[in-house]
């Protein structure tokens, strides 16, 4: 069995006096792909943005591979922000640069290579991805999944351990759905990566993840952890068999 | 009672019965409505509702079928709808009208006066808290720009330069130039009764140089480029590419804000002098045509008003406008959160702080001037 690289413990997180989530424990292992589930508004990006350290928790700790997340401490927080790369829901992309430099900007920023050896490394960064031959395209001249796949490209410019992705085929048609599910497994099985995943596409749950978690917004809990096809059939949660058999809350 | 195409009203003395026909869509209902509200009052002890005729009801429809209830919860009179048709019955099922709640209006209540007292003042503090977070965060950076210059974004310090100097040259020249020639133009008509058209060019090169050049500038400046700050900013910040710089390890006040100020410090103060050239040209221009002045008195005028403290002082407080600006349009900007209308509220809000604390900070220079240079 392999060790956690992310372990939440007692984790309390909300805004303004209002919480979203109480006490949530669990676990992340190294180079599994871990997805995070639930139903619109519980709080799923807002957890992921505790685990990358942009919200503060209320209470409870957060550890990425060994270190302790407290964005006040400056040193340790750059530690665990060079094992990590994110993909934001609508990309993020910098709109005033072209791809290429958007991903050479992390590389050019942390690395001595010189300028031949990025654009190089760039374009391999873009092939991974599908994307080779775009790098002088701003971003607003690309499709929505392929903003998400120049996206994961950014995320994974300086190979980080453990890529976070939040909704990555969220408005994608089924095709480019199921290439970026296909995507994601071969970066996690060629880089080894762990690749936590924010999504309630039922089709890409049941193609990537190994293991998920589902929050549960009235009982601020995780209500189910574990493999997905085991969870459709057997949870004792109602709300989890109707979140994986797609049927509608009012008539169950 | 006259009846209409929709419904019909028999009207007795001990019971009411109403027909109602066609469809009952948002066309239809408001005339509905408008005549059940118009039926006398009190209302008998029966009312009976035939529905046989309805062709079609939508949930607008379905209004007249919740007023009709409330009329006779209300009355207490005996309600009965006949001869429902399916379709509309299929319909108050989807709609379940009959767990309808009493009253739809806004249930929420305007919280009272202490609380809404207490989240102004935490309101106020969060904010106080940000904007003190902020200054401190943006002088740590620029002082350590002092020390390691080669960390400043070069290219993009740059692009912001021209964005904000030379991009603003021709309105800047414009208005500075139309200034000086105004200003010229009104104080020649007192100035001439006393024979001292000379001295227009003192007043026009004086006022300019020492006040209204910077202040022109830094005012045509905060509205170009203060509030293109907070704008772009602020759509970086809801678009989640603040988040991503930070993830990626950049620091944002040294990523976005350094640049910006930096620029806007170096360029600025020079279009300052510009401006001061223009209007002083605008002068020129009325002393020489209106004022039986030659090029060369008015110049030498000029430049023995001028001494070069007054233009060293300009450009100090260009200087000082220029970092304000600056910093104010990024800290709005900072400010955002949620979507668009946010996005107009700190641009609009960058503009006007930027132009009160221009002038405020003029003021508390011209004191302090009138005490240390008496």
């Amino acid at each position: 069995m392999t060790s956690p690289v992310i372990s939440v413990r007692g984790l309390t997180m909300g805004f303004g006096g209002q919480t979203l989530m109480e006490n949530l424990d669990f676990d992340i292992l190294g180079g599994e792909i871990f997805v995070i589930l639930g139903g619109s508004g519980c709080g799923k990006s807002t957890l992921l943005k505790h685990l990358v350290g942009l919200h503060k928790p209320m209470s409870g700790s957060i550890t990425i591979a060994g270190m302790r997340m407290d964005p006040g401490d400056t040193e340790t927080f750059h530690r665990i922000l060079a094992c990590i790369g994110v993909m934001y829901q609508g990309g993020a992309l910098f709109s005033s640069m072209t791809l290429g430099e958007n991903v050479a900007l992390p590389i050019a920023e942390y690395s001595d290579l010189d300028q031949g050896d990025i654009a190089d490394l760039v374009r391999l960064k873009l092939r991974q991805v599908g994307l080779e031959g775009f790098e002088h395209h701003l971003p607003e001249e690309l499709s929505g999944g392929m903003k998400k796949r120049a996206a994961i490209a950014r995320a994974l410019a300086l190979n980080p351990g453990i890529l976070f992705l939040d909704e990555p085929s969220a408005g994608l048609d089924p095709i480019s759905s199921a290439e970026l599910d296909a995507l994601i497994l071969r970066l996690n099985r060629t880089l080894g990566a762990t690749f936590v995943v924010v999504t309630h596409e039922l089709s890409s749950i049941f193609t990537i993840a190994g293991r998920v978690i589902m929050l549960d917004k009235k009982s601020k809990s995780i209500i189910a952890e574990g493999d997905p096809r085991v969870l459709r059939d057997t949870s004792p949660h109602p709300f989890v068999r109707q979140f994986f058999n797609r049927r509608p809350e009012m008539e169950a | 009672m006259t009846d209409s195409p929709t419904l019909t009203v028999d009207l007795r003395s001990d019971s009411l019965g109403l027909a109602l026909r066609g469809a009952l869509n948002l066309h239809t209902t408001p005339a509905i409505l408008n005549r059940l509200a118009k039926l006398p009052l009190p209302l008998p002890g029966r009312i009976s509702v035939d529905m046989g005729g309805v062709e079609r009801m939508d949930d607008c429809g379905a209004l007249v079928m919740i007023r009709l209830q409330r009329m006779a919860r209300e009355h207490d009179s005996a309600i009965t709808w006949q001869n429902i048709p399916e379709h509309v019955q299929e319909v108050a099922r989807f709609l379940r009208l009959e767990s309808l709640p009493e009253t739809t209006r806004s249930t929420k209540t305007k919280p009272g006066f202490l609380a809404r007292f207490g989240m102004k003042t935490l309101h106020v503090t969060d904010q106080a808290g940000n904007h003190v977070a902020f200054v401190g965060e943006l002088t740590v950076g620029l002082f350590s720009l002092f020390r390691h210059p080669g960390r400043l974004r070069l290219g993009d310090t740059i692009t912001y330069m021209q964005r904000v100097g030379v991009d603003a040259l021709p309105i800047v020249g414009l208005i500075s130039f139309l200034l000086g020639l105004i200003m010229a133009f009104m104080s020649a008509v007192q100035l001439q009764q006393f024979g001292a058209n000379i001295y227009v060019a003192s007043l026009v090169a004086l006022a300019m140089v020492r006040e209204l050049g910077p202040i022109m500038t830094a005012i045509i400046v905060a509205g170009r480029s203060g509030s293109a700050f907070a704008a772009e900013i602020g759509t970086m910040k809801v678009s989640e590419e603040v988040d991503a710089l930070i993830t990626m390890g950049f620091q944002p006040t040294m990523f976005l804000v350094a640049p910006k100020v930096s620029a806007s410090f170096l360029v600025v103060p020079l279009l300052a002098l510009y401006s001061n050239l223009f209007a002083i040209a605008g002068g020129l221009l009325i002393g020489v045509t209106t004022l039986n002045l030659t090029p060369h008195a008015y110049m030498l005028q000029t430049m023995n008003t001028l001494t070069i403290f007054d233009v060293n002082w300009g450009i100090f407080k260009s200087a000082i406008f220029a970092v304000l600006i600056a910093a104010i349009g990024c800290f709005k900007g900072y400010q955002v959160r949620g979507g668009a209308a946010s996005v107009g509220q700190a641009t609009t809000s960058a503009v006007v702080t930027s132009m009160f604390m221009i002038i405020l900070v003029d003021s508390i220079l011209a004191v302090i001037l009138r005490y240390w240079r008496p």
